[in-house]
């Protein structure tokens, strides 16, 4: 092949030489920069495994389900923190979905003050809710749905609008024309067309949900956590074991049912 | 003999304060015209035809229908003259997970209180006419199927029932055949027309097809960069005219494409 020459040769992309080595140096240092400044030797990791898994097959197993009953109350409490964690999110979070939709709601100051709540609480993880509120509320059930609902809520809301304001951007001028009220143009033409997506973004926070509802007990919000932590801190390695294996059956168990349902509404 | 139904007066449209999209139109139309208004994509037909039912604002300009100025009304008023306007889209526009004779209700959304409509109330009348109207466009056997499972053809007879649900004296469609093959288009506006004569509906389409329009229009409009550049009937557009809207002022094209200079070792360099 003729290299030196000026022949004309088509290059396969438009980037310049200089970007395109940046661009390699700056995946390099990303990889290799935390390790440095954490000091943290990426083969002490790999050598650390196997002491992990022999501590673990010393001091876990077998399973202990010999008190599993006691625990039967606290996964159904894990359960429905999840199942109400999620309607009530999903209800209020349609009502703050159209307040916060630009075509649907013509008032910006309100569309603002919704967008800067949801994203206040969405960018708040679950746990700092639920620790922040047992300080105010004491320890109990009520403090691990109300973080539930609040991080679901900051979520739940933005994804709604994202898909109100998708719809209304185009189908609903249709009933506009036809000389429907905003209530008509919602009940009638937004909420046939938002159903798929309200239905998907529902179970899937449903799913983070019943996993953010297993660590709450954590911090002293309700369900199952707080015996996970409790079995751990007393060295009773083989209960943990038992109520872990537990919550990952439930946790699968819910995502069986929930690709179901979506099977079937969808 | 009445007034005419629709009168545009200095209607001009600026987007977003300096793209203007119509100039000064002013246009009379009489009850029962046939109108096609044609021109080249980006000319503001569907700019004016949505300025005629405020789904677009106009920026000035009087637009009398009916007797009452709905460039003013706000509010139930506006949502009471717009009932009396059906309107086509190029798009269809249907609520896709709503079934076929849920969607031709939906033009009466304008004239029942909205517990009716929320809680499908509707009157037995109104359904058998709903029945009635998508009879007439063979579309009696889909009347329980989702929108969305319909043809592009089907979609749009279902539209124009929908329009026709509001009992309207004015129909606006907007580039109702844009989307659809051929045939679909001839069953289309072979049947807006009937319904329209039939009915003594005033009629204005926007559409790209000069042949199109010439076949079905009582007149045409021709519009340029905002203007009205045309008005007549079919046989009065000839083909000096056709040119004559549709051509634009050359406009420079710079393709700004960066070429490499020349090629070193498999790489382009840019100068």
């Amino acid at each position: 092949m003729n290299s030196s020459g000026h022949n004309p040769s088509v290059p396969l992309q438009q980037m310049s030489v200089i970007k395109r080595r940046l661009t390699y140096m700056m995946v390099l240092v990303f990889i290799t920069f935390p390790f440095i400044y954490l000091k943290v030797n990426p083969l002490e990791i790999l050598t650390a495994y196997p002491s992990i898994v022999s501590f673990f097959g010393e001091n876990f197993f077998p399973p202990d389900f010999s008190g599993f009953k006691n625990y039967v109350p606290l996964i159904i409490e894990t359960l429905l923190f999840a199942v109400v964690g999620t309607y009530i999110s999903a209800i209020l979070a349609f009502i703050l979905g159209l307040a916060m939709s630009e075509n649907i709601n013509p008032i910006a100051l309100v569309r603002w003050l919704v967008r800067t709540f949801s994203s206040l609480v969405r960018n708040i993880p679950v746990l700092v809710w639920a620790s922040l509120l047992v300080y105010i509320f004491g320890i109990g059930s009520m403090v691990g749905l109300l973080a539930l609902i609040l991080a679901t809520l900051g979520f739940l809301t933005r994804s709604y609008a994202e898909t109100i304001d998708d719809i209304a951007d185009t189908k609903l001028e249709a009933l506009k024309a036809n000389g429907a009220s905003p209530i008509q143009v919602i009940v009638n033409g937004l909420m046939p067309e938002f159903i798929p997506s309200w239905v998907n973004w529902t179970l899937f926070s449903f799913e983070i949900n019943i996993r953010a509802s297993a660590i709450l007990g954590m911090v002293g919000a309700g369900g199952i956590g707080i015996m996970i932590q409790t079995n751990i801190r007393l060295f009773k390695y083989q209960e943990a074991l038992a109520l872990i294996i537990t919550l990952v059956i439930l946790i699968l168990l819910t995502e069986f049912a929930v690709t179901k349902i979506r099977k079937a509404i969808l | 003999m009445k007034g005419p139904l629709l009168k545009i007066t200095n209607l001009s449209k600026r987007y977003d304060g300096n793209k203007i999209a119509l100039k000064n139109i002013t246009l009379e139309i009489q009850p029962k015209e046939f109108v096609v208004i044609i021109g080249p994509s980006g000319a503001g037909k569907s700019t004016l035809i949505r300025c005629l039912n405020q789904l677009v604002k106009p920026s000035e300009g009087e637009i009398i229908f009916d007797g009452e100025d709905i460039s003013k009304a706000k509010g139930k008023k506006l949502r009471q003259l717009r009932g009396k306007i059906g309107m086509i889209f190029q798009h269809y526009n249907l609520i896709s997970r709503t079934n076929v004779l849920k969607n031709v209700l939906n033009g009466k959304l304008g004239s029942v209180p909205f517990w009716v409509s929320t809680f499908g109330l509707y009157s037995q009348e109104d359904r058998l006419q709903a029945y009635n109207l998508l009879k007439t466009v063979g579309l009696q056997d889909s009347l329980y199927q989702q929108a969305k499972d319909l043809s592009g053809g089907q979609m749009q007879r279902v539209g124009i029932c929908r329009a026709l649900m509001q009992e309207p004296s004015l129909i606006l469609a907007d580039e109702p055949i844009a989307s659809l093959d051929p045939k679909s288009s001839e069953v289309v506006m072979d049947y807006l027309k009937k319904v329209t004569e039939e009915r003594d509906l005033t009629c204005i389409v926007n559409l790209h097809q000069v042949e199109v329009a010439k076949k079905y229009a009582t007149r045409i409009i021709g519009v340029r960069e905002g203007e009205i550049v045309f008005d007549g009937t079919s046989e009065e557009l000839s083909e000096d005219i056709i040119k004559n809207i549709y051509h634009l002022p050359e406009k420079k094209q710079e393709v700004i494409l960066p070429v490499p200079g020349f090629v070193a070792e498999g790489e382009a360099v840019y100068e």
